[in-house]
């Protein structure tokens, strides 16, 4: 019993180290957020609310929209694409053929962010590759506005989502046990029906967990609407970056922050009530 | 056994020395890729070749070294590259020594945009003015003005950093009667210019990106990015409007509390000597500081590197840099609300 303890202590005490500093953090971000800004210093004056009360701006209106915008945009589309290829790669018998749906999958989480963000500015950008290939192929005689859009910075944000969900999704099929789907088929369902009705509800559970990261997932995205967007799409992330490090006007910034916070939180919440049904669906 | 002993004390030794080399090293806070090589190549070896000390470099960007300025009780490094508007804000934090300028040999030499304050003074310049791919506009465009950027067939073609919108801001204050003080006269002509502007650009690289691409061929941009972008083979046409360009200076300052007060000193000395100044030119097409250094006439010839006092006068202009610090929130602010969306 008490190795079982002591093992546990071992194993808690991460944990509770890394909560600790994550607790640390927030009240320090709180605190700023409740601060005035002193223009010319790093200094912050005495406590205000003003920080929150000029929240209420279009810019950061628009910023909080786009963010929640490119976060239930991102998690529909990845899970689109993400389903089919975590089906595939539990559900085919050759070896090859599965590592190369899990190499495919999961290839852009290996590509620093950096790096990948600088791909999609080749990829969508004027003399990109999308464009030329339109342009030789005669479709369009003009490029298309595709980089400092908000489907420029959609493709991106879905493009590296796609891997996590992916995985998530696997393992959340590759539980099922396959004599449901059987017992299904041996009634005289056929495929399609199977699907619809044995092997999606059951894989429910793990859309619902990667619907939810991948929505958290992009709703603290920085470095894509950053690049991709090039200033023309603001999301919360992007603009407390901006408040902070450009204008160091850090009580705005962790207004913003804690907003951006409070909005994930109640997103979250308000999705958890949503799918609450679906979940019991799932439950096997 | 005694292999054990013998690896073990190798290694102890190895550590040892390392710490005792950081130990000695002097400590130089600055931007890391090319600032810290500029620094590192012109000025840090041949610190080191007169003193035999080494120099370590503790690279970051400008606010995250601020901020780790502000928070160390013991300053982490001995001197301190920064802008010199950002300068202002480690001399109002009490972070910087009041320099004794007795110890710096060419000061007399320094030129007066340089004498940024008791505390910190310039050890490069450069400006941000207009750079455009001649091959990407309309070969009726010309840029002899500032006001060129307002031409109705640059819409969509503009790009401008979103870190620091004070170049512009201050631009359109001049064009409207202004200046950086009386910034709002030039709102609403900013506000005019809003449907040229493409894209904001977030660093350097991502400037170099936009334009070496094409994506956005007309910039406000670093005179000394533009060059090495030339110097990469990108076809960019660095431009000096009749206006003059906002000036811009690197600055270094002692860290209030270092233990290495008198190598810093000869750091700094060794910056501003006519040699070193005349390197960094020629490295970097930065503006030197000194009036003494040597430039090449290829060199003195491109816009933006100031080497006669009438080019110093005429074609800098100069947004003070304690104003600067103080309105960059405000500005920044006003250019996110009202022209970047």
């Amino acid at each position: 019993m008490d190795t079982r303890s002591g093992l546990r202590a071992w194993l808690v005490s991460p944990a509770v180290l890394v909560a600790f500093c994550i607790c640390v953090a927030l009240i320090t971000v709180f605190q700023y957020s409740l601060r005035a800004y002193v223009p010319g210093s790093l200094d912050v004056g005495g406590l205000t609310l003003a920080n929150f009360t000029g929240l209420n701006k279009p810019i950061y209106l628009d910023a909080f929209w786009n963010t929640l915008l490119l976060s239930a945009e991102t998690t529909v589309l990845s899970l689109l694409v993400a389903y089919p290829l975590a089906y595939a790669m539990v559900r085919v018998r050759n070896r090859a053929l599965k590592s190369f749906i899990l190499i495919v999958s999961v290839t852009p989480l290996f590509l620093g962010e950096i790096v990948r963000t600088y791909s999609w500015i080749i990829v969508l950008g004027n003399n990109g590759f999308i464009n030329t290939m339109l342009r030789k192929l005669g479709l369009i005689e003009w490029p298309l506005e595709l980089m400092f859009t908000h489907l420029g910075v959609l493709v991106a944000l879905v493009h590296v989502t796609i891997p996590v969900v992916v995985l998530m999704l696997a393992t959340a099929i590759s539980h099922i046990d396959r004599d449901y789907e059987k017992a299904a088929q041996s009634l005289g369902a056929g495929p399609i029906r199977t699907f619809l009705t044995v092997t999606l509800p059951l894989s429910m559970p793990g859309i619902l967990a990667s619907v939810t990261t991948a929505f958290a997932w992009t709703f603290s995205a920085f470095a894509t609407p950053q690049m991709i967007g090039g200033g023309r799409v603001p999301t919360v992330s992007t603009l407390v970056y901006q408040l902070g490090f450009s204008s160091m006007n850090f009580p705005l910034a962790a207004s913003l922050s804690v907003a951006g916070l409070a909005l994930t939180a109640v997103a979250l919440w308000g999705l958890g009530r949503m799918t609450r049904r679906l979940k019991a669906v799932g439950g096997h | 056994m005694i292999q054990k002993i013998l690896t073990a004390g190798v290694l102890s030794s190895v550590l040892l020395a390392g710490a005792v080399q950081a130990e000695d090293a002097l400590v130089i806070s600055t931007w890391g890729g090319s600032f810290r090589d500029l620094i590192d190549e012109n000025i840090g070896k041949e610190f080191t070749r007169q003193t035999g000390v080494p120099v370590k470099y503790i690279t970051g960007g400008t606010i995250d070294r601020l901020n780790k300025a502000k928070l160390a009780s013991t300053p982490e490094s001995d001197l301190t590259f920064t802008t010199s508007h950002i300068g202002w804000l480690y001399v109002n934090g009490g972070l910087f020594e009041q320099l004794d300028t007795s110890k710096l040999t060419n000061y007399s030499h320094l030129v007066d945009r340089a004498k940024i304050s008791p505390y910190h003074i310039g050890s490069w310049a450069y400006v941000y003015t207009i750079g455009y791919r001649p091959d990407l506009v309309p070969s009726s465009i010309t840029f002899n003005s500032w006001n060129d950027l307002w031409n109705p067939e640059l819409k969509g073609k503009i790009a401008s950093p979103d870190f620091d919108p004070s170049h512009i801001i201050d631009i359109a204050a001049i064009l409207s009667g202004g200046d950086a003080s009386t910034w709002e006269k030039g709102q609403d002509k900013l506000k005019a210019l809003k449907p040229n502007f493409k894209a904001f650009y977030t660093n350097d690289a991502n400037s170099q990106q936009l334009i070496s691409t094409g994506e956005t061929p007309v910039q406000i941009l670093l005179s000394m990015n533009a060059y090495h972008m030339v110097g990469q083979g990108v076809p960019i046409k660095v431009v000096m409007p009749k206006e003059g360009a906002v000036l811009g200076v690197d600055s270094m300052g002692i860290m209030k509390g270092s233990k290495k007060v008198d190598l810093a000193y000869k750091f700094m000395d060794i910056a501003l000597s006519p040699e070193v100044q005349s390197k960094i030119v020629a490295y970097k097409k930065a503006s030197p500081v000194v009036d003494n250094a040597k430039v090449s006439s290829e060199d003195a010839a491109l816009p933006g590197v100031f080497t006669t006092k009438e080019q110093w006068a005429t074609q800098a202009i100069v947004i003070d840099d304690k104003l600067r610090a103080e309105k960059t929130a405000e500005w920044r602010k006003w250019f996110t609300e009202n022209i970047m969306n």
